[in-house]
């Protein structure tokens, strides 16, 4: 039998809430892109049995539609389910100093707050928007750059 | 209809190979800590359709008997596939500065060298 090759797994699935509201900015070359953190509750009981609660925050990245989406419905405090993977990201600091951290690049978002969407019914509805019109979800767009198919 | 809570919803699925040994070490009251760094590469074509290589560097801390597993069977570049959720952490520098890292609690590490010795799957524990 032939060898196999490592499979290719970065997935991650969280459910928290925006620590602020989301802002989205342009990249050079005209791309919307948002940054937000997520907090995510943990409840566990610890060795003496005591309840416990826990927060991991997140931070969040997303690309294109799915950045002004997010703009557009999320605000602090929203809850939402991301599905991405994990990337890291490096940068420098004033004084030179080289930081790195992980984040989640977003290939899905769902919005799970029920209430009415904010003023968003001039037009039609964004593509992928659920038809009761009180949750959204929304996929990232296909990325030419950003192909996943190794074929 | 009944209302729903939001869940803690925190799952994280990786397959990759260790980047270094691990590292295992004792927490004062005696549990085992592992510690180790996935590389976890993905393979894409760029905008002139060239196929890219890229590669995501990730810590993970492994408890109690995974942590013993891991560091009796793992080495440099073995190749795993791990479950578990994220965990942040965060400090403040000598010189007062905020910092925070991000990692993965693995919940379970498999092993996945062709005849490897060890268990296949660690032990899940938490």
């Amino acid at each position: 039998m032939p060898d196999l090759k490592l499979a290719e797994l970065n997935r991650v699935f969280l459910i928290g809430r925006l620590t602020k509201d989301p802002e989205v900015r342009q990249t050079s070359n005209g791309t919307p892109v948002t940054n937000f953190t997520i907090a995510i509750n943990r409840k566990y009981k610890s060795v003496s049995g005591e309840l416990k609660e826990d927060t991991t925050f997140v931070g969040i990245v997303a690309w294109q539609k799915l950045a002004e989406l997010c703009k557009q419905f999320l605000a602090k405090g929203r809850a939402v389910l991301v599905e991405g993977k994990m990337q890291n990201r490096s940068w420098e600091t004033e004084d030179g100093q080289k930081r790195s951290t992980l984040e989640i690049r977003a290939d899905r978002i769902e919005f799970l707050d029920r209430e009415p969407r904010p003023a968003a019914p001039a037009g039609p509805p964004p593509a992928g928007d659920s038809p009761d019109g009180q949750s959204g979800g929304f996929e990232a767009a296909p990325d030419k750059s950003d192909d996943d198919l190794p074929f | 209809m009944s209302e729903i809570r939001v869940p803690g919803l925190n799952r994280v699925l990786l397959a990759g190979r260790l980047t270094r040994d691990p590292e295992l070490r004792y927490t004062p009251n005696g549990s085992a800590v592992c510690n180790f760094s996935l590389a976890v590469n993905r393979r894409h074509k760029d905008q002139s359709g060239r196929w890219q290589d890229d590669t995501t560097f990730i810590n993970v801390v492994a408890w109690q008997a995974i942590a013993e597993n891991v560091n009796k069977f793992l080495h440099k570049g073995s190749p795993v596939l791990v479950e578990g959720r994220l965990e942040s952490r965060s400090w403040e520098t000598e010189t007062g500065q905020k910092r925070s890292v991000i990692e993965i609690r693995a919940d379970s590490v498999r092993f996945l060298e062709k005849g490897e010795t060890g268990p296949e799957q660690a032990p899940e524990s938490d």
